[in-house]
């Protein structure tokens, strides 16, 4: 057990990395960041939207998608990457909806067998494929944000102005576009979360809003999915925002708490998996669950503690006068 | 982090790029000898390995079968996968209980983290807003993230036999060995004792959870020994299927059986079999080549049972369904045209010979071509023969029976709509439209008893009676062809 | 967690018009109940003690905690107040003496059961654990099946059923669990009017044999000749009593219409209360 866990230095685990190594700890934590705050943000409207799963099942069903771009593409340009995550999407999509739309099973069934299938089909392509390579299988689960440095990959530099390594480029890209279609979207996105039926009397058309997010969802877990694994992408797709769910009630706050959420859980997990030398990305989960537990506990409005505490003060819990109105 | 650059998508291009040549070599490595080689090994169950794998996997899909099936009526299909990978740190820590692979720890650690998981779902949506879907979805990522984390502490460290453990995330069936099949075994027939046991009291409870609470059911305890049993389902599939695939082996075989059979207990055994054989299936594929992981092609041999139930159940089927549709629509169609041809000879009090075409064309509204089909149409199923070059329609007795029958139900639902329903007589002739190609003979005799054996409809026309129908005959029999009816085409 | 109750919190005093004679054991007996979701109360401060024999309907207004009565009477929500008898007992010791027809929408009709299946549930609570319906049960089940006009179908799947036929069969199942009370939320909801007739004309027998009957009822025109004994009910009980009796212009104006007086009312009480509660 003693080996298991390492003694903890401050000065290994907090200091080392920004003096020593900064250059890889800068381009790690801000991944990590830039993937918890694209997939929080289109994480809070799959929560809103009941679809946490569906986003699970995306995240596991782009796999055969990617393997299939690269096949027919023979290329690693992020193009087909894209394009195949997104046929992907789409195909997931259709597939659950096919599913429990035209016989009895239920939907949550159906997401079950859907995504179950496609990343089956994925894992045994790079299988039947990769065995000359050195795949591992599991980098597809958990990916390996350690490799996302300027040691590791090519560096984009746009007129002689380095910008950095190609995969936190094109995250960056991804999680601007994501906030700025979030804020160009806002209340189209709003009205068909909330009720499609409003929408469609609005002339918001909730079949389209759908799928748009399902596509979004696709590039954004695609793009995230070389840092943090097609599993750890769930995570990030629900944790942040769960968390900032908990804190408040209004969008427009939780949003902006989603982003706050990642930046610490980024940073902390960092930190954490210098300490215990462990997978990173699997640490900024970590960190995201136990800023969640902290929510769930002490949050101010709906936490646990809280709530006790009114509850012993008022004695009477009925009494609240809120009830009248 | 000591492992070389193994990152999944920069291997993937590269895999990619280099298909077009390593490819070949790759097909030739696994020449048809070595396949058939392999197979012949697998099926004579000579290798104790193989022995083990078949053995694992019939016993993980009878188990996964069975509580897969309260999975699913009880729509918590994602709570087995939550489940499934809730269990990865209990893995991971039974794991360094010995620092080796002890089935035992393994199997106590991942029971308890799986049902800690289940027990923090419940928790989360009782105390907060959330609902199901993402406290799953956050108690799913959260426990694999800590698993995945004490996963590559203990690939670390310096002591112990590691080997096994990455298998748990895909699963290879090849590494079950004496000991996990004594557990199997174990898991196993408590799942079934249970089953058998407590079917009463876990169908009432996925039925109708208000209703079994009202009849001194302990609801809750009886969730909780089924996530108990699932979470030994899960660890023992774990070994051959692997972490993620998991929920599939609990989910997609009880789905298919729930496409194929209106009964639990059915639904139970269906899915047990289907279970079985995705897992001997999965274990003889991935058998076939080196470094092949079992648990995809268990779940892609579960899926193909799943489109099997989907596209060609007998009853829920989508291309059963399909063919049935489009065959009642030919049968509607045919009856239809009969029913012209008896307008027609209706038209001319039952007098001249036969019908041609340009008169049933006329009166369908349609070209000479179309009713020349469907005249053809009659005649495959010997419900009319054709003369004069096929220009001249005559009915046969069964022919002649049907369309009177038609008739006959088309004009008595008429008059039974403006008689007892009181509804319009020019309202009713498109509700008949459709009634008459499904009304049974019993429900017309009730007709007919109810209309005091009418003989006109409401437009003043007659209603054939059971005499036309039994005569067998049309009256405009050609008087040379009494005898042969068919038999000149 | 105790509330004053409401009487002693000087509310004017609800019209309770008792029924039964003194000393008989009520066959339901419910003190000072109070249910709240969320800190919301739902159901406040009920007193209710039903004598055997009655066919009482719940009526009230969308929201007003019918479902909730029932179900908190069987034990199903946890209570912020108050308790509940039946036939002199806890009901958690007494839930064999329960019959219960949920209502229509709360189950899964593709579930995988036959008719005769669901009504055999209702023996399950009798058998104990370990222990399979019997041929007894059978007989019971297609006894009870056939009272409802549903024997016919006792081998179809439950899904392929109408409305009207589902709640007979819910109908059948709470039959055969041979039960001296019954609750049944909505047994009317949905079904056509031959099966409405077919369950007011069993309802009724069941009465007269001396059993007990507790229906959520909402259709207000047909609450006076169905039942014998009506409970207006919204968040408190407004009235309780024989159909004559409660069925009253000014009674149902307070439970429907007067759903601001109630309010009004409770908020004086709260208000009274002092300190713990603010009114706006």
């Amino acid at each position: 057990m003693n080996q298991l866990i390492p003694p903890f230095d401050f000065e290994r685990v907090f200091l080392a990395p920004w003096t020593q190594h900064f250059e890889l700890t800068f381009w790690i934590v801000l991944m990590g960041f830039l993937v918890a705050t694209a997939c929080g943000l289109v994480g809070n409207y799959l929560i809103l939207r009941r679809m946490a799963l569906v986003g699970d099942a995306i995240s596991h069903s782009i796999l055969p998608g990617i393997a299939v771009a690269f096949l027919l593409a023979n290329s690693r340009g992020t193009t087909p990457m894209f394009l195949g995550a997104l046929a992907a999407g789409v195909a997931t999509t259709i597939l659950i909806e096919a599913i429990h739309k035209r016989s009895r099973v239920k939907q949550d069934a159906a997401i079950g067998i859907a995504f179950t299938s496609l990343f089956a089909l994925g894992v045994i392509l790079i299988s039947l494929y990769a065995s000359k390579v050195d795949l591992d299988q599991e980098c597809v689960l958990y990916g390996e944000i350690g490799f996302v440095t300027p040691l590791t990959q090519p560096v984009v530099t746009v007129g002689g102005l380095t910008l950095g390594p190609v995969p936190v480029v094109r995250m960056a890209v991804v999680t601007l576009v994501t906030g700025l279609l979030i804020a160009m979207f806002y209340k189209e996105l709003l009205v068909s979360s909330f009720d499609p039926a409003l929408a469609f009397s609005l002339g918001i058309n909730a079949t389209v809003m759908h799928y748009a997010l399902m596509c979004w969802l696709s590039v954004v877990v695609v793009s995230a999915f070389e840092a943090v694994g097609a599993i750890l992408v769930i995570a990030m797709l629900i944790l942040p925002g769960a968390t900032a769910a908990l804190l408040s009630q209004r969008l427009p706050v939780v949003l902006l708490l989603t982003v706050v959420n990642a930046a610490l859980s980024a940073t902390t997990g960092f930190h954490l998996a210098t300490w215990l030398d462990c997978s990173i990305a699997g640490a900024m989960v970590v960190m995201a669950g136990v800023l969640f537990c902290l929510a769930w506990v002490f949050s101010p409005t709906q936490g646990l503690l809280p709530r006790q505490w009114q509850r012993t003060r008022t004695n009477t819990a009925l009494s609240a006068p809120e009830w009248i109105h | 982090m000591t492992r070389s650059l193994k990152f999944a998508l920069p291997v993937l291009f590269t895999l990619c790029a280099a298909l077009a040549s390593a490819h070949a070599d790759r097909i030739g490595d696994l020449g048809e000898v070595t396949i058939r080689e392999q197979a012949l090994r697998f099926v004579s169950l000579q290798d104790p390995t193989v022995r083990y794998a078949v053995l694992g996997s019939v016993l993980l899909g009878i188990t996964c079968g069975l509580l897969g099936s309260f999975i699913v009526v009880r729509k918590m299909a994602l709570v087995g996968d939550a489940l499934s990978h809730a269990v990865l740190p209990g893995v991971a820590l039974g794991f360094l209980w010995h620092t080796s692979k002890d089935p035992l720890a393994i199997f106590i650690g991942a029971t308890v983290a799986g049902l800690l998981g289940t027990v923090v779902v419940g928790l989360v949506q009782q105390t907060t807003r959330l609902k199901e879907d993402t406290a799953l979805g956050m108690v799913l990522a959260t426990f694999f993230a800590v698993g995945v984390c004490l996963m590559t502490m203990i690939q670390r460290l310096p002591t112990g036999n590691k080997s096994g453990l990455e298998k748990f995330l895909f699963g290879q069936a090849a590494a079950i060995g004496p000991d996990d099949l004594q557990l199997m075994a174990v898991v196993t027939g408590l799942t079934l004792l249970a089953v058998f046991v407590l079917y009463k009291e876990f169908l009432v409870t996925s039925f109708d959870e208000g209703f079994a609470r009202a009849s001194g059911f302990p609801a809750r305890v009886i969730h909780y020994t089924l996530m108990l049993l699932l979470a030994g389902a899960v660890v023992i599939a774990l070994q051959a299927v692997g972490v993620v695939l998991v929920s599939a082996m609990l989910i997609t075989p009880a789905a298919a059986a729930y496409l194929l059979t209106d009964r639990m207990n059915r639904m139970l055994w269906l899915s047990a079999g289907f279970g079985m054989l995705a897992g001997v299936a999965g274990a003889f594929f991935s058998f076939l080549g080196p470094s092949l992981p079992t648990g995809p092609f268990m779940v892609l041999g579960a899926t193909a049972v799943f489109g099997g139930a989907f596209f060609f159940g007998p009853r829920h089927g989508l291309v059963t369904r399909w063919w049935r549709q489009r065959s009642r629509a030919q049968r509607v169609q045919r009856e239809n045209t009969l029913k012209s041809v008896y307008h027609v000879l209706e038209g001319r009090q039952f007098q001249g010979e036969g019908v041609s075409l340009r008169e049933l064309a006329e009166r369908r509204r349609e070209t000479v071509e179309e009713a020349r089909q469907q005249a053809a149409e009659l005649c495959r199923h010997a419900l009319a023969t054709l003369h004069e070059e096929g220009n001249l329609i005559f009915l046969t007795p069964a022919g002649w029976q049907l369309a009177c029958a038609i008739v006959r139900n088309h004009r008595l639902w008429e008059l039974y709509l403006t008689n007892a329903a009181q509804i319009a007589a020019d309202h009713v002739h498109e509700d008949a439209e459709r009634i008459e190609h499904v009304l049974g003979e019993e429900v017309v005799r009730e007709l007919e008893r109810r209309l005091d054996y009418a003989t006109q409809d409401p437009h003043g026309r007659p209603i054939p009676s059971w005499a036309d129908l039994r005569q067998g005959a049309a009256p405009n029999v050609r008087p040379d062809d009494t005898v042969g009816y068919g038999s000149s085409i | 967690m105790n509330l004053p109750s409401p009487e002693s919190a000087s509310l004017p005093a609800t019209p309770h018009i008792n029924c039964g004679s003194p000393g008989e054991v009520s066959s339901l007996e419910v003190h000072d109940l109070t249910v709240a979701y969320q800190k919301k109360p739902v159901l406040w401060g009920i007193d209710l003690a039903v004598p055997p024999g009655r066919l009482v309907g719940i009526v009230g207004p969308n929201g007003a905690g019918k479902s909730t009565l029932i179900k908190a009477a069987m034990g199903m929500l946890p209570l912020s107040s108050g308790w509940v008898k039946v036939f002199g007992q806890p009901v958690r010791k007494s839930l064999r003496r329960i019959g219960y027809v949920p209502q229509r929408e709360s189950v899964d009709w593709d579930f995988p059961v036959s008719v005769m299946d669901v009504v055999l549930m209702g023996r399950y609570g009798q058998l104990g654990l370990l222990r399979r319906p019997r041929k007894r049960d059978r007989e019971i089940a297609r006894e009870c099946l056939d009272k409802v006009k549903m024997l016919p179908y006792a081998n179809r799947q439950i899904s392929n059923l109408s409305g009207g036929q589902q709640q007979r069969v819910f109908l059948a199942r709470a039959l055969a669990q041979e039960s001296d009370l019954y609750f049944m939320d909505e047994p009317f909801a949905g079904v056509d009017a031959a099966t409405e007739t077919a369950i007011i004309t069993l309802l009724h027998e069941l009465r007269d044999r001396g059993k007990t009957l507790l229906v959520v009822h909402h259709d207000l025109p047909t609450a006076r000749d169905y039942f014998d004994t009506l409970l207006l009910l919204n968040m408190r009980v407004v009235a309780f009593g024989d159909t004559d009796k409660v069925f009253t212009h000014d009674l149902l104006q307070k439970t429907y219409g007067g759903r601001l007086t109630i309010l009004s009312e409770v908020a004086h009480v709260v208000g009274q209360r002092g300190g713990s509660a603010k009114v706006p």
